[in-house]
């Protein structure tokens, strides 16, 4: 049943729904165990604890996961989150206008996705040499900028977007679930969105039937850029402050959610809301840790069995061969 | 021969005045761990500000990836053949920096060792905190202003590191002379922010009823202040650096106290030290500084901007 031609819609989402499903038992596996061994896990306010941190996780992964789906990686984006926080976070402390910072911190992300997607598009440069190298010089235009201070103590109406609740639930949730929506409908119900996937799948192929690969290449990595920047005020917001490295330890749990969620490193398969699935298995994970009083030096060691054989469950009980 | 006995004069006099037998200017190489931990931005200020009153100069190394080993280990071989005449470094590893010690030693150029103890090579001296002390005496503090009852949440650094082995030492230790104080729960925030705003988010679903927190660092101590502030909780938190952050949320009322680290002064202490060796003036062999707990009651002192501190004077020092 399922094809290796060009898809149409729906053969490509019939086993991804099958892949997704399995993913989600994983995290209804955990989301069951944990509330069996700890009272505190199914209280209301943890579920939105636990949504908000992968949240945090899910913007960052986001525009990641349209790179991924190209069967290219952004190293970047922790690097670029720091950049357009601290750069964001100093404007809005020195001109009192938050509106000023969001300009900044997507424009920023924008730009650093636009310079990358440049380098792998039109230079041809690997998406791991670019993003790694653009990597670096953004840490080093961050570290040299802030030399080491921190800029914090933002206005109680710029902090609603990390700390505030809205009908219920935190906001950064309620953009997660924004994000996933459009983002969503522009993957699966867009041309741009099939384009990418057939970018991912065979990059010739899709040249030659048209697909403006250089062009789609070039949004990819922007949306990337963007979503980055987003996630840096989500930052800023949530944490009331920015540092140089606001966002470095999180880039390879963003790698990870995507990849947990079902994309593949070799292009063409991929989905937001697997992306969702996976940053919040690894959210759920921590937040299970800490519940459990597990000690520090196990929780390397869980996350690593745990994300092992999440993936592998997936490998050899979803995937149906023809 | 007139102008020359002049010139000797002079020369003797100036001598005489500034006490020093051999002339100023000397270069002074300084190896600290990262960029972005504002401690080692303290001890590099501390180093060229002891460096400028001693008329010597700064050569500054950096790792641009923070903690880098390999990287220092790099910048060790830059600085051997640069031949500075004193070097003054912070190990980013108290272990893998052995072998690059002793490259230094054998190029001969005199070493002192500040904050991290070197696990190996020759130094003329070394300057730093006892992380284990500090821990304990801000962990007291703490217990102390919580009349030694109640809950206690320990926020860990990264797992592994000798600061964090030692700090959760101290703050252990520190439950221990107060029985009535019960330890519930010591999760590691990686010395992170928003790791430590996450578990400590985490932590209070478990233990609603928290009263005081020890984290391991300020930036820990300030991401547990915000989980702590969003649920209402009045409990007490302490943490360790002696950071700007940390004394304004002091002075806010926020955080009780931090423990300080005073990189200022090691750098001054070290920068002093080594250009002292190269006069031939007496050196101590080890400096320790004194422990101090910033709270509401001393802040002031603490509370200055980098650039206007000034550097012990030897006096101080070598009591």
């Amino acid at each position: 049943m399922s094809s290796a031609a060009a898809p149409t819609s729906r053969l490509v989402l019939a086993p991804e729904l099958v892949r997704l499903g399995v993913r989600l038992l994983a995290v209804i596996a955990i989301g069951v165990a944990l509330s069996l061994l700890s009272n505190a896990f199914l209280s209301p306010v943890n579920l939105l604890n636990v949504l908000r941190q992968a949240a945090l996780l899910f913007f960052m992964a986001s525009g990641l996961t349209l790179v991924v789906i190209t069967a290219g990686l952004d190293l970047s984006i922790g690097a670029t989150i720091g950049l357009a926080a601290c750069l964001a976070g100093t404007a809005i402390k020195a001109t009192d206008e938050p509106l000023l910072g969001v300009v900044i911190a997507l424009a920023v992300g924008g730009g650093v996705g636009l310079l990358n997607g440049l380098m792998v598009s039109l230079l041809r440069l690997p998406s791991f040499i670019a993003t790694y190298g653009m990597l670096w010089v953004l840490q080093g235009l961050t570290y040299t900028y802030m030399a080491g201070s921190t800029v914090y103590g933002f206005s109680p109406g710029f902090r609603l977007l990390g700390n505030g609740y809205l009908l219920g639930a935190p906001i950064p949730v309620l953009a997660m679930g924004l994000l996933l929506l459009i983002g969503t409908l522009f993957t699966q119900r867009s041309v741009w969105g099939q384009q990418i996937y057939a970018i991912g799948a065979n990059p010739i192929s899709a040249r030659l039937s048209g697909v403006p690969v250089k062009r789609r290449l070039v949004l990819v990595y922007t949306l990337s850029g963007v979503t980055a920047g987003f996630a840096a005020l989500v930052f800023l917001a949530r944490l009331n402050s920015a540092e140089a490295d606001v966002g470095g330890s999180l880039t390879l749990p963003a790698i990870a959610a995507v990849l947990i969620g079902g994309a593949s490193l070799f292009g063409g398969v991929g989905t937001l809301t697997g992306t969702f699935v996976g940053a919040l298995l690894l959210t759920l994970v921590l937040n299970g840790m800490n519940l459990l009083h597990i000690g520090a030096n196990w929780q390397p060691l869980v996350t690593g069995v745990i994300i092992i054989v999440a993936v592998g469950l997936d490998l050899h009980g979803g995937r149906r061969r023809a | 021969m007139k102008r020359s006995i002049t010139t000797m004069l002079a020369a003797g006099i100036a001598a005489a005045f500034t006490g020093h037998a051999y002339a100023d200017n000397e270069t002074i190489a300084v190896l600290t761990k990262n960029q972005t931990n504002p401690f080692f931005q303290a001890e590099r200020v501390g180093a060229e500000k002891a460096a400028q009153a001693m008329h010597a100069k700064v050569l500054q190394y950096v790792p641009t990836q923070p903690d880098s080993i390999p990287e220092q280990m790099s910048q060790i071989d830059d600085v051997i053949v640069k031949k500075p005449d004193a070097i003054v470094m912070v190990p980013v590893d108290s272990k893998a920096i052995v072998p690059g010690v002793e490259k230094i030693n054998a190029a001969k150029i005199p070493v002192v060792n500040i904050t991290d103890h070197s696990k190996g090579g020759d130094f003329i001296a070394f300057v730093g905190l006892d992380d284990y002390t500090i821990a304990k005496e801000t962990g007291l503090a703490m217990l102390k202003a919580m009349g030694g009852k109640g809950e206690v949440v320990i926020i860990e650094g990264v797992r592994g590191s000798l600061t964090a082995q030692d700090r959760l030492r101290g703050f252990q230790d520190a439950i221990k002379e107060f029985p009535g104080v019960q330890l519930v729960a010591s999760q590691t925030g990686n010395y992170q922010r928003l790791q430590a705003l996450q578990v400590m988010e985490n932590l209070l679903q478990s233990n609603p009823n928290v009263a005081g927190v020890m984290a391991a660092n300020d930036a820990e101590a300030i991401g547990a202040m915000d989980a702590l502030a969003e649920v209402g909780s009045k409990a007490l938190i302490v943490g360790i650096n002696g950071t700007k952050e940390a004394i304004d949320a002091i002075k806010a009322g926020k955080i009780l106290a931090t423990g300080s680290y005073n990189g200022f002064g090691q750098g001054c202490i070290g920068m002093m030290i080594a250009i002292r060796y190269l006069r031939h003036e007496a050196v101590p062999s080890n400096v320790t500084l004194p422990t101090t707990v910033i709270d509401k009651t001393n802040l002031s002192a603490y509370d200055v901007p980098l650039d206007q501190l000034n550097c012990p004077t030897w006096d101080q020092v070598a009591k």
